[in-house]
């Protein structure tokens, strides 16, 4: 395939996307909403995944304490230790690895699930018996992704930081609440709060991501795995292009 | 319904979970620049912040307390920082505090320190301005750093100098090898012992004749100590000044009698006047005196004729028989 040809359904993709996505917020607004349906989405997207979040959170904490503090040490600055791990965690590193493996977990299933729908037919069978397939699968399902990722992210941070706070005790001793105390002095509202908004747009690309890929898969049974794959693929690369975004804008508006 | 019940539980709690962290991370931020609570407003004028920026903590003796809040350039030699501080310390701050800009740690965030007076003053109210400390910034001390080496390099060169002279110097180490010397110092060290074991026997006898004179012993202890041989001395003195007395008016009555003869001899009185005074008189004695001359020459002649005469011849003869005898 000749460079052009590669152009042509990148542009085409990204049109498609877009258009998908225009979708999604007519939709979105018309009446009729989807109450119960995303209620169950949530739980589904949110409560469920937060073992798996909680778990890799956790691991990240303990790891990034034990990793930095050698380094810490030969600067001399080992009491910074929850300070530096406190900044890092809210962040970047909560945010992105949550979001990242949430895209993992939920574009993936997303993908599989509404590419299966639409290579049995489900979606068109939808259509026929009256419900609109698009407003009941897909908003609920990106608003679910939207609104369920921040939360994720915040008990994400707070669990990867109580690892931070027994990693820090291996080596040291350090109280529960003075750890707590040097998190929260070298936090401020322009570390929390571009990354408590950037996990929104995580969660949304999430969802709207794997929607698209699932409600738009090829025929036939491959097309699931496709779907699925390529849902997970994208969604992470886009995790990372709105994070170098996000911190362009921060950077701009003087928050860093 | 009742399995959707329990999920709508676990997603509450679930959302309310993530919120709470999110409200209690944004409280504690909150907290900690002063944004909840209440609060008051003090300045300060600094000439050089030393990269004091909003949010840094103000520490009252070390306690924090408030936060900068703003930073303002008044003009080119004047920069005003606004502090809020906490409202408990309205019955604390004193207007009269002192205000410096320190660093936490070496290479740490800079604070803003307020260190009380320890002089009563009214108490700071909003809006004060506080009077402020200029603090030793690390290029200041580094610079002090600098001339304090400038200043070791010449004081080592010089040092260094005077060692390469004694070192050249051969009457130094000749003296402070000569042998000879520590056994002279010892030598006049123990001279100097013996001197001051005398002096101290000196010290001993003179104090000794100092006791025996305050004890009114010996004859300057009488002089000085004894009332009774004052007294006596008292009336010898009294005795003394009769006699003078006396002989005043015995001088004076002298002094009368030769007064008187010396009239007398002036006035031409008395044998003495004659003596001295008569003319004729000097004339007749000297003719008196001629002629007793003239009457033992006579009478030499007449002796020689006697020797000669054989009356007394034998007498003469005998007379100068004996004489060689």
């Amino acid at each position: 395939m000749s460079l052009a040809t590669n152009l042509k359904i990148f542009f085409n993709e990204a049109g498609n996307l877009s258009r998908f996505t225009g979708r999604f917020f007519k939709q979105w607004f018309k009446p009729r909403y989807e109450t119960a349906e995303l209620g169950r989405q949530c739980f589904v997207i949110g409560y469920k995944s937060l073992p798996l979040i909680g778990l890799t959170a956790f691991i990240l904490g303990l790891v990034l304490t034990i990793q930095l503090r050698p380094s810490l040490i030969d600067y001399g600055v080992e009491s910074q230790l929850p300070a530096i791990v406190g900044i890092a965690d809210v962040r970047e590193i909560g945010p992105v690895i949550t979001a990242l493996i949430f895209a993992g977990k939920i574009g993936s299933s997303i993908g599989a699930e509404l590419g299966s729908m639409n290579v049995t037919e489900q979606i068109d069978a939808m259509e026929v018996s009256g419900t609109n397939p698009f407003k009941y699968l897909v908003v609920t399902r990106v608003l679910a992704a939207t609104f369920m990722l921040p939360v994720l992210v915040m008990m994400g941070i707070a669990i990867s930081l109580y690892g931070s706070y027994l990693g820090v005790n291996i080596h040291g001793v350090t109280s529960f609440h003075l750890f707590w105390k040097q998190v929260f002095d070298s936090l401020s509202f322009t570390d929390v709060l571009p990354a408590f908004i950037k996990s929104y747009f995580f969660g949304f690309a999430v969802g709207m991501i794997g929607c698209y890929k699932g409600y738009n898969s090829s025929k036939g049974t491959e097309g699931v795995g496709r779907s699925a794959n390529s849902a997970v693929v994208l969604s992470s690369v886009m995790i990372f292009v709105i994070d170098l975004l996000v911190v362009q804008v921060t950077d701009v508006l003087g928050l860093n | 319904m009742a399995k959707k019940v329990i999920n709508s539980v676990k997603l509450g709690a679930f959302i309310i979970g993530g919120m709470l962290f999110l409200v209690l991370l944004l409280y504690m931020i909150g907290k900690n620049s002063n944004l909840f609570g209440a609060t008051y407003k003090l300045k300060a004028r600094f000439e050089n912040i030393q990269g004091l920026v909003t949010g840094n903590n103000v520490r009252f003796s070390g306690i924090e307390v408030g936060t900068v809040k703003r930073i303002k350039i008044l003009d080119d030699t004047t920069i005003e920082i606004t502090m809020i501080i906490e409202k408990k310390m309205l019955k604390i701050l004193r207007k009269n505090a002192v205000v410096s800009i320190g660093s936490e740690g070496l290479v740490g965030n800079k604070v803003v320190n307020i260190v009380p007076a320890r002089i009563p003053g009214p108490l700071a109210a909003e809006g004060d301005i506080l009077n402020t400390r200029k603090t030793v910034s690390t290029e200041e001390m580094l610079e002090t750093l600098s001339k304090s080496n400038n200043n070791i390099v010449e004081i080592t060169a010089g040092l260094k100098t005077t060692v390469q002279r004694i070192n050249n110097s051969n009457a130094l180490w000749s003296l402070l090898n000569d042998e000879s010397i520590p056994r002279d110092v010892r030598n006049s060290i123990s001279n100097i012992r013996l001197a001051t074991v005398k002096a101290r026997n000196m010290a001993d006898n003179l104090n000794a004749i100092v006791m025996d004179v305050r004890n009114g012993k010996g004859s300057v202890g009488t002089l000085l100590k004894d009332t009774s041989f004052a007294q006596n001395l008292n009336e010898a003195v009294l005795k003394i000044q009769a006699v003078g007395n006396e002989a005043q008016s015995l001088a004076v009555e002298i002094k009368q009698v030769v007064t008187g003869i010396q009239k007398d001899i002036n006035t031409g009185k008395g044998t003495v006047n004659a003596l001295l005074k008569d003319s004729l008189m000097t004339l007749t004695i000297n003719t008196s005196l001629e002629n007793i001359q003239k009457g033992t020459d006579g009478f030499n002649q007449i002796m020689e004729a006697l020797k000669h005469n054989f009356l007394f011849r034998g007498y003469f003869k005998k007379l100068e028989k004996k004489k060689p005898k």
